[in-house]
This record gives C-alpha cells, sequence and structure tokens, in this order.
C-alpha cells in the first residue's frame, strides 16, 4: 500500500515535468536577477527619490538593448534567462523566427524589414506610414501615428498594448506575468506579447522554447490565423478575407485561406520553416504534418515579421526564384507544380 | 606509394572518368537532341510575370492602363504578358528566360501565326472586320455581330458542353466559357486557364489546357517553337484535321464551338447547317475534309496543284508534325487554312484580300488560288 502511494506521488510529481519536456514549451517568465536587465548600464535608471517614483531613462531604447546582440549569436544569456536576439550588429547565424533586423539597420535598404525606431531612421518611401493601413482594420483606439516612427511597442508598433501610445507603457509587466496559456487575454498570455488592443484578442500560437533558433520541421512555432488579423491592424487592405474586390484577400497574394488539399498544393506536406502555415487548431506541441485543405497561407507564410535579407522582408529572394527548373524553395513550397 | 603505384592505381580511374565523360557527352547530345520535344513550360523567375500582391510600395499596381487584379497575380493578366509592349513592333520578347508570344503590337512583317489584335484594337485604327473582339483590346461588337457569328446553343465541348446561352452583353474573352484559351467549361478566364503555363506540356494530347495545343482546351497538334515567327514550308505549326467528323480535338472544332453552323461535325452544326460531307451540296465552304473527299474525286482535280506546303494558306493533318512540306490528298482543310486566329490586316480575318482574288487574273499559288489552283491565269 505504502509502495502504491509513494508511485502515484512520484507519477504525479513527474507529470508536469513530462508535459513541459514533450510540449515544447517552457516557462517564459523572466525571473532572476534583476539589475542583469534593469541595470544594463549606468544611469539606466533614475533612483527614487521622497517626491519622484522609481524611472528608467531611455525607455524607448530599453526593448533594443536588451534584445540586441554586439555578435553573431541569436539568443543570449542575462542573469540566467534566455534572450531572443532581434537585432544583431553582425550578420546572425541563425536568424529567429521573426527575422533580424540587422537587414534593415544596415546598408541593405528599407524594404528588406519594418524600420523601427531605434534601430533604423524612418522609411524614405512610406514615411513612417505602413503600406496598405486602413484605419477602420486597425482595432487601437489610438490609430497608427504617421507622424512618429514605428515602435517596437504601443500603438505605433507591434508589440504589447496598442490602445497605449508609450511602447515602454503597452508592454510593461509583460516579461513578470503569467504567460500561459497563450489564449490572447492578457498581452504576456498574447503569443509573443502581440496583443493588439483590449477590444479584441491577442494573437495565439505555440512558442517555440527558443524562437524557432535553429528549428526543424517538428520543432517550431506554430501560428494560428490570429497572427494574419493582427498584421491586418496595420496592412489593413493586404488582407480582410471578408471584404470582396480591391479590398478582398484575394485581390493580394491569400490568406487566411486553406492550402488545397488537391493539385500541386497537395505536395506541401512536410512542414517547411521557409514557408509555414497557420493551424486551423492549434496542436499541443509542433508538427511537422502540412494538412491540405485545413493548414492555412499566413502572412508569415512569405515575409518575416522583423526583417529579412530580402526585399518586403520575404523569406527569400523573390527575384530568385524560377519557375520550370530545379528549385523547390521559396514560392515553390506551395507551389511545387511550378 | 611510387608514382607508377600511383599512376596505376590510378588508371581505372582515367578509364572510369573517360567512360563519365562519354556519358555525360552522350546525355547532353541527346538533351539537346529532344530538348523541343521534353518540357516547352515556362521558365524563370516568378517575378517576371507575378507580383506577390496587387500592389507595390503600397501603391495598385496597373499594367498599360488596365486596372486588376488580375488572375494568378499575373502582371496585367493575358495581355499584360502576351501584349506587352503595343506600341513597340515585337512578336516574341524575352523576358528573363521566358520568350513571349506578343499578340498585340505594330504590325511587322513577323506577325505570329495566330494574327496581330492590332487591326482591332481600339487604341489604334480598328476595324472590327479584321478580327475577334477581345475584351481588354476592343469594345464589344454591335449586334449581331456581338454573339459568334454561326453559334449554337449546349453544343458538345471538350469536357462538357458549352453555353446554353450566349447573352447580347457578352464579350468575347481570352479564355474560359466566353474565350477561346483554358477549359471551355470553366467560365472565369484566369480559373480556365489555370496553371497551364506551368505544366508539363512535352506531350500535346489535349487531356488537359496545358497539355493542349495553344492551351486551346481538348485540340491537339505540334506547336511550332517560334508561333511561326520565321517558320518555314517544313517548319511550322502542325494542325490537327480530321475527316470522320466526329473528332473534337481539331483546330476546326475549336472555331466550331463558337461557331457551330461552320462546322460540319454531327456535334455541331452537321449537314443540317453546312451540308453532307462528301460528294454533296456543301452550304458553306468546307472545313475538315480532305482533298481526297472533294466533289468528282481528288485525281485529276485542281487541288493536285497544291503540292507544296504554303503558309499562306495551311492545310491540317491527322498525324501533324509540322514539318510536313507536302500536301497531297490526305491534307484537310480547316478554318485556319484561309483565317487567322486573331486578328488580321483583311477584313473576316482572313489571311488574304479576298476582293482581289480574281479568277482567271490571280496568281496561282496565293489566296484562294493556292488550292483552287485552276481559277488562276498561271
Amino acid at each position: 500500500m505504502q509502495k502504491k502511494k509513494r508511485l502515484i506521488i512520484n507519477i504525479l510529481f513527474l507529470c508536469p515535468l513530462f508535459i513541459i519536456l514533450y510540449s515544447g514549451i517552457c516557462i517564459a517568465e523572466v525571473g532572476g536577477d534583476c539589475d542583469s536587465c534593469h541595470a544594463l548600464y549606468p544611469g539606466m535608471t533614475e533612483k527614487p527619490s521622497l517626491v519622484k517614483p522609481f524611472t528608467y531613462v531611455n525607455r524607448e531604447v530599453f526593448c533594443i538593448n536588451c534584445h540586441s546582440h554586439n555578435t553573431s549569436d541569436t539568443i543570449k544569456i542575462i542573469g540566467g534567462n534566455k534572450v531572443p536576439v532581434v537585432f544583431n550588429n553582425i550578420k546572425p547565424v541563425y536568424p529567429l523566427a521573426g527575422g533580424n533586423f540587422h537587414y534593415v539597420a544596415k546598408d541593405f535598404g528599407d524594404r528588406k524589414g519594418h524600420n523601427v525606431s531605434g534601430i533604423t531612421s524612418i522609411d524614405s518611401k512610406f514615411r513612417g506610414y505602413p503600406p496598405g493601413y486602413n484605419r477602420s482594420f486597425d482595432p487601437s483606439n489610438k490609430g497608427y501615428n504617421p507622424g512618429k516612427p514605428l515602435a517596437c511597442a504601443g500603438s505605433n508598433g507591434c508589440h504589447g498594448n496598442r490602445d497605449i501610445e508609450d511602447p515602454f507603457e503597452a508592454i510593461y509587466g509583460a516579461h513578470h506575468a503569467v504567460d500561459k496559456p497563450v489564449d490572447g487575454s492578457t498581452t504576456a498570455r498574447s503569443y509573443r506579447y502581440l496583443k493588439n488592443t483590449d477590444r479584441v484578442k491577442g494573437v495565439t500560437g505555440l512558442e517555440d522554447s527558443e524562437w524557432n533558433w535553429n528549428g526543424t520541421s517538428s520543432r517550431h512555432n506554430e501560428y494560428s490565423s490570429s497572427v494574419d488579423v493582427f498584421c491586418e491592424s496595420c496592412h489593413g487592405d493586404f488582407h480582410n478575407k471578408n471584404k470582396k474586390g480591391k479590398n478582398g484577400s484575394w485581390f493580394r497574394h491569400p490568406t487566411g485561406m486553406p492550402l488545397p488539399d488537391k493539385g500541386e498544393y497537395a505536395a506541401y506536406s512536410i512542414y517547411n520553416l521557409d514557408a509555414p502555415v497557420s493551424r486551423e487548431s492549434l496542436p499541443l506541441k509542433p508538427s511537422d504534418v502540412v494538412m491540405g485543405g485545413k493548414d492555412a497561407v499566413t502572412c508569415l507564410s512569405c515575409h518575416a515579421a522583423h526583417s529579412s535579407p530580402y526585399d518586403s522582408a520575404l523569406r527569400w529572394d523573390y527575384d530568385n526564384i524560377f519557375t520550370g527548373e530545379e528549385g523547390k524553395s521559396g514560392c515553390l513550397i506551395c507551389h511545387t507544380g511550378k | 606509394m611510387s608514382y607508377r603505384e600511383i599512376a596505376k592505381s590510378q588508371e581505372p580511374r582515367a578509364k572510369s572518368q573517360g567512360a563519365r565523360v562519354f556519358y555525360i557527352l552522350l546525355f547532353a547530345l541527346c538533351s539537346m537532341l529532344f530538348a523541343s520535344a521534353v518540357d516547352a513550360r515556362v521558365k524563370g523567375k516568378c517575378k517576371d510575370c507575378h507580383s506577390m500582391h496587387y500592389s507595390y510600395e503600397g501603391k495598385e499596381m496597373t499594367y498599360g492602363g488596365r486596372h486588376g487584379p488580375f488572375p494568378a497575380l499575373t502582371q496585367g493578366g493575358c495581355i499584360g504578358c502576351h501584349g506587352q509592349a503595343p506600341n513597340g513592333t515585337k512578336s516574341i520578347i524575352t523576358n528573363g528566360k521566358t520568350r513571349i508570344p506578343q499578340v498585340l503590337h505594330y504590325p511587322v512583317n513577323d506577325n505570329l501565326a495566330g494574327g496581330n489584335f492590332y487591326y482591332v484594337a481600339d487604341e489604334y485604327n480598328p476595324d472590327y472586320s479584321k478580327g475577334h473582339n477581345i475584351k481588354g483590346i476592343s469594345r464589344q461588337e454591335n449586334p449581331p455581330m456581338d454573339v459568334p457569328p454561326g453559334f449554337m446553343n449546349s453544343i458538345l465541348i471538350p469536357g462538357g458542353t458549352g453555353p446554353a446561352y450566349w447573352p447580347g452583353q457578352q464579350q468575347l474573352a481570352c479564355a474560359g466559357t466566353w474565350g477561346c484559351h483554358g477549359n471551355r467549361t470553366i467560365e472565369d478566364p484566369g480559373s480556365s486557364i489555370h496553371g497551364a503555363h506551368h505544366a508539363d506540356d512535352s506531350i500535346i494530347d489535349g487531356s488537359t489546357a496545358g497539355k493542349s495545343y495553344r492551351f486551346l482546351y481538348g485540340i491537339t497538334g505540334k506547336e511550332h517553337k517560334d508561333w511561326e515567327y520565321m517558320a518555314t514550308v517544313n517548319n511550322h505549326n502542325g494542325y490537327k484535321g480530321s475527316i470522320d467528323h466526329a473528332a473534337m480535338d481539331t483546330i476546326s472544332y475549336l472555331c466550331g464551338e463558337c461557331h457551330a453552323k461552320f462546322h460540319p461535325s454531327p456535334n455541331l452544326g452537321g449537314s443540317k447547317e453546312v451540308g453532307h460531307a462528301y460528294n454533296s451540296i456543301w452550304r458553306r465552304h468546307p472545313s475538315d475534309i480532305s482533298f481526297a473527299s472533294v466533289h468528282g474525286g481528288f485525281a485529276g482535280s485542281e487541288y493536285q496543284g497544291y503540292v507544296t506546303y504554303s503558309l499562306e494558306a495551311p492545310v491540317a493533318f491527322s498525324n501533324p508534325t509540322g514539318a510536313e512540306d507536302i500536301v497531297n490528298s490526305d491534307s484537310v482543310i480547316m478554318c485556319l487554312s484561309c483565317h487567322r486566329a486573331h486578328a488580321g490586316r483583311h477584313p473576316d480575318i482572313l489571311r488574304w484580300d479576298y476582293s482581289k482574288i480574281t479568277a482567271g487574273a490571280g496568281k496561282s499559288g496565293t489566296g484562294c488560288l493556292a488550292c483552287h489552283t485552276r481559277k488562276g491565269h498561271e
């Protein structure tokens, strides 16, 4: 009897470990030494006084300071925490799922990615105005302000609560909040803190514990169609499948549409990190199977969220995708018959 | 290991390398020999023909004033690619690795086999009697020419049934139910031809749009690789003809799908509208009959005088190769013997000026007199 009890206790103790092990998910709440992040450089914080609360200086570059690196490594360790690097000063070896701002920050040009303030200057062509922006599709009560630069977070950015203009405030507390389940209910519980706004659900998905670093077809992020809706907030005219004609999704390359389960598309059956799909319903763990008729084309099937070596932040060089030849990459991952 | 040993050890490798070189050369030669038959799919960069979105840097993309979106996000749809330089004179434009036949450009002597929509294009000085009024190139013709002459309802077409009715406001399109190319059982032009440019068309059997002669679904034939640019009497399009009037894969059947009363197939106009096929009264100029079937027989007829294949008055064959330079009793008269497919410089899209063909005075071997050899003066 005693043995049985011990066995049950052991099993109960081990269960969470197994769940963590096989779900590909790790606890992502930031812990450890405060100074590792909050005192990255002298004067980062202003000491509180009796009349003045504790504040940060240079908060507009706070995100970038933590998530940049001077080497080619795209994961760095700060205070025992793994920190995803989205901006490397030198060419990254394994860019993470969102891409790397290295390409838009250097001399490669504006077309390589999002011109985030603090990394690079405002886009010379669009002058800070998101292509295809349609205010009616932006759920932010502030709306995008083209008079101000694109930011990491806030109403002029992607992460955090886009009802809040200040990027720092928009994401405040998310790194320390309970971030599971990823149900889009709060910033912390939104996929990669992409909450969007209070009145809409944030992005949902399955977060790879290493942000797709050196990912494989069976170890990667899993996207839901909510990520397309999110992109629509700033590029509304590029999506919105409920609209017809020139506002319809077919007006552009379709997104949010299931990959057909017949014809050339049926041959795309093994998940490819160069052309990811979104899932009709999110799996419990990453899957290497692509299900035609269910899994959908997403904005991220072709584009990197941050920046890539290629124009339009594409995952591949569109100028060098050839039809009728030997290649099987890029567009041809889905368009297998070409 | 000594030098000799090294040399010895390398000897078999040298032999095998020699064999390898031989096989590589053999493969290369075979590839060159059969290249034209192996694969004529579109090659080259996706970006040469497609855009990823119907926008570029936040602005709408238009092509020659045409607004999209265009099927498969092509750059301007059919005309965007095949009429991309209407003010130029090139009949073939090379874009990257792809050679694109042009069907709309300033006329030169190297118009392609189908003709040139220039003659009916609204942006020039159109004469609608000279060609098909394709949407995007010409306005629709006034009645009664707003409906294809000789149209018949619900006739049998490859893949199904033709339209039960041709609405007066329905303009002709490049492809689809209301056009010529692609699968005509599919109404949308883009969908009807979807994928054809990328299909393996090394075998033209009419089984799909991609495997059909010039993407004319169900039609077979041999495609001249340059669309008859610089064609010769033994290197030209090979048109499919059939004298049993049951075949649906002939080029004349394609014409008959819209101009049904002009074609003798029982599926189309048959004897009622056209006339009996053999040794009988024809109400219209025969098509899909061979010279062997002419009234009175081939032997001793004027048609024996048409010996060498004429690019001006081509004939069809039951198994065309595109290399036939001899015309004989088995050669088949077809719609395209007299007409261009798209548009031409002469009324009724004729290959020649009918008003200037004169019996007893005209030069044999030209125009009507290419077949009717005894009607000329020479």
